[in-house]
């Protein structure tokens, strides 16, 4: 799957969390789901398993320390994508 | 060194479904899931939980630097509770944050400090003018010594709350 593809499936993923729509409209691979976006710490988690579901993959606790910015989702979801090929 | 955190039951209630398939495994280590599976109110107990880390997480975040989402390395452990005041500590790796929670109808909120004296200098801020960021950390103009004193600022739907040591 190409990156532009799965930051597309991501920002679906986010959107119904987020709280500063102004950083969703100028979402970069820099932006940080919780100091840009202002997603609620306990909704990371939501975000999280949708991202399990939606490419059917298993996220590691390892993993998911790593997942504060958009370009640390798009690293793990690409390493478990080649993983499971 | 301080963190705090609150949270407001009510929206708390609206915007997370922690009986979602693998919510709880997510940031709940197995000793916390059966305390909450077990508890009167388990609505309550995720969230008292939830705000204990959060608050012991702006520590650890203050003290290195590192911005990681952690839930499942910062613990619960201990409960007493003094005059309606639950009084625990959460615990990562080697280091030890004390916990202090206030639990109401309408929110959950938790001051966590380095050593247990520190309780007794908690000082909470109303003047948000004395409040500057020093890249992206808030700090506190104590008008008395002029001294900049780090504050932490814990913000959930009705709520807002602002604590330093004094």
């Amino acid at each position: 799957m190409k990156k532009e593809a799965i930051i597309e499936k991501l920002k679906v993923i986010v959107k119904p969390y987020v709280k500063n729509q102004e950083a969703f409209d100028n979402l970069t691979e820099s932006t940080d789901f919780i100091t840009d976006l202002q997603i609620n710490s306990a909704n990371l988690v939501d975000v999280i398993l949708d991202v399990e579901e939606e490419f059917s993959i298993v996220i590691d606790n390892e993993s998911m320390e790593k997942m504060i910015t958009i370009k640390a989702a798009l690293e793990i979801i690409e390493t478990k994508l080649s993983e499971k090929c | 060194m301080l963190g705090n955190d609150i949270v407001d039951l009510v929206v708390s209630r609206k915007e997370s479904d922690w009986k979602r398939v693998g919510y709880l495994d997510k940031i709940f280590t197995k000793r916390e899931q059966s305390l909450i599976l077990k508890a009167q109110n388990p609505d309550l107990m995720v969230w008292n939980l939830w705000s204990r880390k959060e608050a012991a997480y702006k520590i650890y975040n203050r003290q290195t630097g590192i911005r990681a989402y952690i839930p499942l390395q910062l613990e619960c452990f201990n409960w007493n509770v003094i005059n309606g005041i639950e009084y625990g500590k959460v615990v990562c790796n080697r280091a030890i944050y004390y916990t202090k929670t206030e639990v109401t109808d309408e929110y959950i909120h938790t001051i966590a400090v380095i050593k247990m004296d520190d309780f007794d200098a908690v000082h909470y801020i109303n003047d948000t003018s004395t409040i500057q960021k020093i890249n992206g950390i808030p700090n506190w103009i104590d008008p008395n010594t002029s001294e900049l004193k780090p504050i932490s600022i814990s913000h959930h739907g009705r709520f807002t709350r602002r604590v330093s040591l004094i």
